[in-house]
């Protein structure tokens, strides 16, 4: 190796030492602050690092916020709306990739249609609707209109995932005479189980993450989801800083770990087409 | 086509069998997805109110005129396009240089990997809390760090000045993993050969770049960039929670303006205004992403 080569390469790890640094930096800070006291944060100054021995008290006054509750109501919010996502999604996604239908490019348009729109533009006539059908203040309420945005997501990605799949493989079991559900679930599914799991995981955390609606529908604090009730530790000096980053962390660690899990089909799955991965 | 099982060509029940699948997600999706946005814009032409959202009377384009006379709505506007303009270039450029640093194999790839897709994972709601503190004007640790370095403490969500560049620090953080993931997946097709061969030929890294690497990332880029552009367009509780559209409407964008005109102004009329605004500018940007996209297949068709 030459001298130039070897000084490019230690420029090269720099370069990502950094880039690492300031990526990392905000989760670090996140459980640096957790694991520190009230007198640490507004007097003496921050420690730098996390203390564990101040995990007692974090236990503590994270007791004192219903963060279970909250999680709760996420967790029933986000798998709700993971389940109708995944089950009508197949359906769609089965349609597209082996049908040619009149009316399939449209269908396709719409599905596009749905990420383009912003989600503050339906919010208004959700919320009337919701009111005329009393589903304002309810889960089930939330779940109906976090669908309508990750149902397109989960067709799309269940579509290029059965697109892969060649037909001969349900062909026979068509003569045979069985029913294109069953096709559906008992072959196909089963095939493109990474990707479905990938649709899982959007479908799931896209239902966690969700605000403006949750904000906007849930007035109930007793069916807040966890972004509703981490949101409203803003601009209140009641919990301290520790907890409330305690909280956000228990909050973030499923979703990081998770789309770690399935990175890679998730590009694979939304980019089909224009990547070939 | 599937429906060979059939021996007199399609019958009824092949023809009708798409229509059965795709009739419970598109109706479900007529009901709580277009249905809503119909009526939102049907709302613009109406003087609804929050109070009873069914019960406005149509009043023609006077929405639209009140909307083009507000200087709000010019501000908001403004705000959206410069926003969206810098976190695609922002955002983009850093998911690249970051796909590109990291694409061949190293020591602790995984790892550097996986800690480069933090900002990506993390929810919008806890990535909005860590910020802000992080900003904290009193005790933040960005302040810290300036005070230390002699250059004094900032205001970096309520300075008129910083504050959009504050909203845009944590957008590219959040969006910069994504298109490096993209990216990264693009980089896979492009043979090693090809780039030693021009490395051969003596062409510098900056060359290989722009003649080897480049067209074969193109379609991947052009796509994470529309995608960016349209998240950009959308992006409600990141800003509502740094800045909640402040200071001085510095941070307002369109979807920001648009609550707060219904659900504090309880003007429906108006807010649908700004609605139809919104929706039009991200089908524009998705009309240029096909239009490219279009150009790009007959070019190479010939």
């Amino acid at each position: 190796m030459t001298r130039k080569q070897a000084v490019l390469r230690a420029l090269r790890y720099l370069f990502i030492g950094v880039l690492v640094c300031i990526a990392g930096f905000p989760i670090y800070w996140m459980a640096t602050t957790a694991l520190s006291s009230n007198a640490e944060i507004f007097g003496a100054g921050q420690v730098p690092y996390p203390q564990m021995q101040h995990l007692p008290a974090l236990a503590e006054e994270l007791a004192k916020v219903p963060i279970a509750l909250w999680l709760f109501n996420s967790t029933v919010i986000a798998g709700g709306t993971t389940l109708l996502s995944l089950l009508m999604g197949s359906l769609l996604g089965y349609a597209l990739s082996r049908f040619r239908f009149h009316g399939h490019g449209f269908v396709g348009f719409l599905l596009f249609m749905t990420q383009v729109l912003p989600e503050a533009l339906i919010l208004v006539p959700l919320y009337a609707m919701f009111i005329s059908l009393g589903l304002l203040n309810s889960l089930t309420g939330l779940i109906l209109a976090n669908v309508g945005f990750s149902l397109p997501v989960a067709a799309f990605i269940l579509k290029n995932a059965m697109d892969g799949i060649p037909h001969e493989i349900e062909e026979s079991a068509q003569i045979d005479g069985c029913p294109r559900i069953a096709i559906l679930t008992m072959i196909l599914l089963p095939l493109i189980a990474p990707s479905a799991a990938a649709a899982a995981v959007i479908c799931f955390f896209a239902g966690w993450n969700e605000f403006l609606f949750a904000m906007t529908f849930i007035s109930d604090r007793s069916l807040w989801p966890a972004s509703v009730g981490l949101a409203s530790f803003i601009g209140q000096y009641e919990t301290p800083m520790s907890a409330v980053m305690g909280a956000a962390l228990v909050f973030s660690v499923p979703a990081i770990v998770f789309f770690l899990l399935v990175q890679r089909k998730i590009v694979a799955g939304l980019t089909h087409g224009a990547v070939k991965g | 086509m599937a429906s060979s099982a059939s021996r007199s060509g399609p019958g009824l029940a092949a023809v009708l069998a798409p229509y059965g699948f795709v009739l419970l997600p598109v109706g479900y999706l007529a009901i709580f997805m277009f249905g809503p946005l119909v009526r939102q814009l049907w709302m613009s032409l109406t003087n609804a109110k929050l109070i009873n959202p069914g019960q406005g009377d149509f009043v023609g384009l006077a929405n639209y005129q009140r909307l083009f006379a507000d200087p709000q709505f010019y501000n908001s506007l403004s705000v959206t396009l410069v926003y969206t303009l810098l976190s695609v270039v922002l955002g983009v450029s850093m998911g690249v240089v970051s796909a590109l640093a990291i694409d061949r194999p190293f020591r602790f790839r995984p790892v550097a990997r996986a800690i480069l897709l933090f900002g990506w994972a993390v929810p919008n709601v806890a990535a909005t809390l860590i910020w802000l503190w992080m900003f904290n004007d009193r005790s933040g640790v960005f302040n810290t760090i300036t005070q230390n370095l002699g250059l004094g403490r900032f205001a970096w969500l309520s300075n008129m000045d910083l504050a959009l560049w504050s909203v845009l620090a944590v957008t590219v953080w959040q969006v910069a993993p994504f298109v490096m993931l993209v990216v990264l997946a693009a980089l896979q097709s492009v043979p090693e050969e090809v780039r030693e061969a021009a490395k051969v030929d003596g062409a510098d890294g900056l060359n290989i770049f722009r003649i080897v690497t480049f067209p074969h990332i193109r379609p991947a880029v052009q796509l994470v960039t529309l995608l960016v552009a349209v998240w950009s367009i959308r992006r409600f509780e990141v800003i509502y929670l740094l800045t909640g559209g402040g200071p001085l409407n510095s941070t307002t964008t369109l979807v920001i303006r648009l609550r707060r005109v219904a659900f504090e102004n309880y003007d429906l009329g108006m807010a649908g205004a700004y609605g139809a605004v919104g929706l039009t500018l991200a089908l524009l940007v998705a009309a240029i992403h096909f239009f490219i996209e279009q150009r790009r297949n007959k070019g190479m068709s010939r």
